[in-house]
């Protein structure tokens, strides 16, 4: 019976292992990073997002949707459009809210937090020049896919958060997931759908 | 003079601080048959997903409440920023409680006790063997009374619960609406003594009802 067992334990482990996430060698991160260099040439995103909130205590996470616009260097618009409408608008060193009609104002210098999301979604959406200061960079794979595991070095930043994942698509290596984890071990994960890259992004996006 | 003057002072102080909270337009309390109270949140089946907007020292925020029965008396309460931020999570039972997290700026322990009266009254199913009596009856709802909660029926539903703390109202909790199994599906939180208003809107295709 035992031996049984052990051989069903050596058939079913590599199907185990697919999914695993490992380092990526010297060359994968090489090419992995050569890759990235054709998204300094992206100018503006728009996408769809998907943005699930997982706690440990849910049986399925807490579903929102949406859709974002970047335009370099330095405008980005965040909406949620179901179950509820909010709009975040990041531009100006100010952020325009837009709650159902409810309008306000935020000065970034009131709020560094909203400035770095800002920074750090605008910059993953276009290949990413991680800040080594402020993060701990593991550059791994995922089956196929290339992964950035972002780690704060900061304390204040350790009081928000414990890790930012990114998840690059292997098709054409722009960031199609995004995973905040907290010091709590819950996370949120954002999957980037129907993305547009270049292509004109009216103006009154960004206008609120 | 002198002795007869602080004397009547601390016994001024001691009848203010000793004085109890009087129901608006009640004549005293009666005893009655045991009432259930608040069973809105005692399915272990069910969880809730409530639309969170607050409005807390003139700071407006948005969210997403979770209310988890875990026993009949027992909750787990989150409460979830628009961007999927985890400001709290706790679980409740009428005698304690335990944190699991609370945002780094909220992790205060007088924010954390409110938090958790808070959401433990809106929760919590209590038996009430007092009611409030009322010198006109036929113009009031019944008002039942378990320690310094008095929880207000309308058609058979609690309708509202104000918590009283010394001689004044601390903290009213309003159902607004509900759905035909009486879920509550409209809540107002009105905090009386710091400026804090929470407003929860069911989000029926999030919860497991």
């Amino acid at each position: 019976m035992k031996i049984k067992l052990l051989y069903l334990l050596v058939f079913l482990m590599p199907l185990c292992g697919q999914a695993q996430t490992r380092e990526m060698t010297a060359n994968e991160r090489a090419s992995f990073q050569q890759s990235l260099q054709q998204l300094l040439e992206v100018k503006t995103v728009s996408a769809d997002f998907v943005q699930f909130k997982h706690l440990s205590f849910m049986k399925k996470p807490v579903e929102s949707s949406g859709k974002l616009y970047v335009k370099h260097p330095d405008k980005l618009s965040w909406a949620y459009t179901a179950p509820f409408q909010y709009k975040m608008v990041f531009k100006d060193n100010k952020i325009y809210i837009d709650d159902q009609g409810k309008k306000q104002t935020i000065h970034i210098g009131n709020s560094k937090n909203f400035e770095k999301i800002s920074t750090l979604v605008s910059s993953s959406l276009r290949g990413g020049i991680y800040d080594e200061k402020e993060f701990s960079v593991s550059y791994l794979k995922q089956g196929n896919a290339d992964m950035v595991r972002l780690t704060p070095k900061l304390a204040g930043a350790k009081k928000y958060i414990k890790e930012i994942v990114l998840l690059f698509s292997p098709k054409d290596k722009h960031v199609e997931e995004v995973r905040l984890v907290e010091p709590s071990n819950d996370y949120t994960r954002f999957v980037i759908k129907n993305r547009k890259v270049n292509t004109t992004i009216d103006e009154s996006i960004f206008n609120l | 003079m002198n002795r007869f003057l602080t004397c009547s002072f601390f016994l001024l102080l001691f009848s203010v601080s000793c004085g109890t909270y009087r129901y608006p337009n009640a004549s005293g309390i009666r005893e009655s048959v045991t009432q259930e109270l608040n069973n809105y949140y005692i399915d272990t089946a069910q969880t809730f997903v409530y639309r969170a907007k607050l409005h807390v020292f003139k700071k407006d925020m948005n969210g997403n409440l979770i209310v988890k029965t875990l026993t009949r008396n027992e909750h787990r309460v989150a409460l979830v920023s628009d961007f999927g931020q985890t400001l709290f999570d706790v679980s409740l039972s009428p005698d304690r409680y335990e944190l699991h997290y609370a945002m780094h700026d909220l992790n205060k322990r007088t924010v954390v006790r409110e938090i958790v009266d808070i959401f433990r009254t809106m929760t919590t199913q209590r038996h009430s063997t007092s009611a409030v009596m009322f010198a006109n009856q036929q113009h009031y709802y019944p008002v039942y009374v378990v320690d310094n909660c008095y929880y207000v029926l309308k058609e058979r539903r609690v309708e509202r619960i104000q918590q009283a703390r010394g001689t004044k109202e601390h903290l009213a909790i309003i159902y607004r609406e509900w759905n035909p199994e009486d879920i509550p599906t409209s809540i107002a939180i009105e905090h009386k003594k710091f400026p804090i208003t929470i407003n929860l809107t069911l989000d029926p295709d999030q919860s497991t009802l």
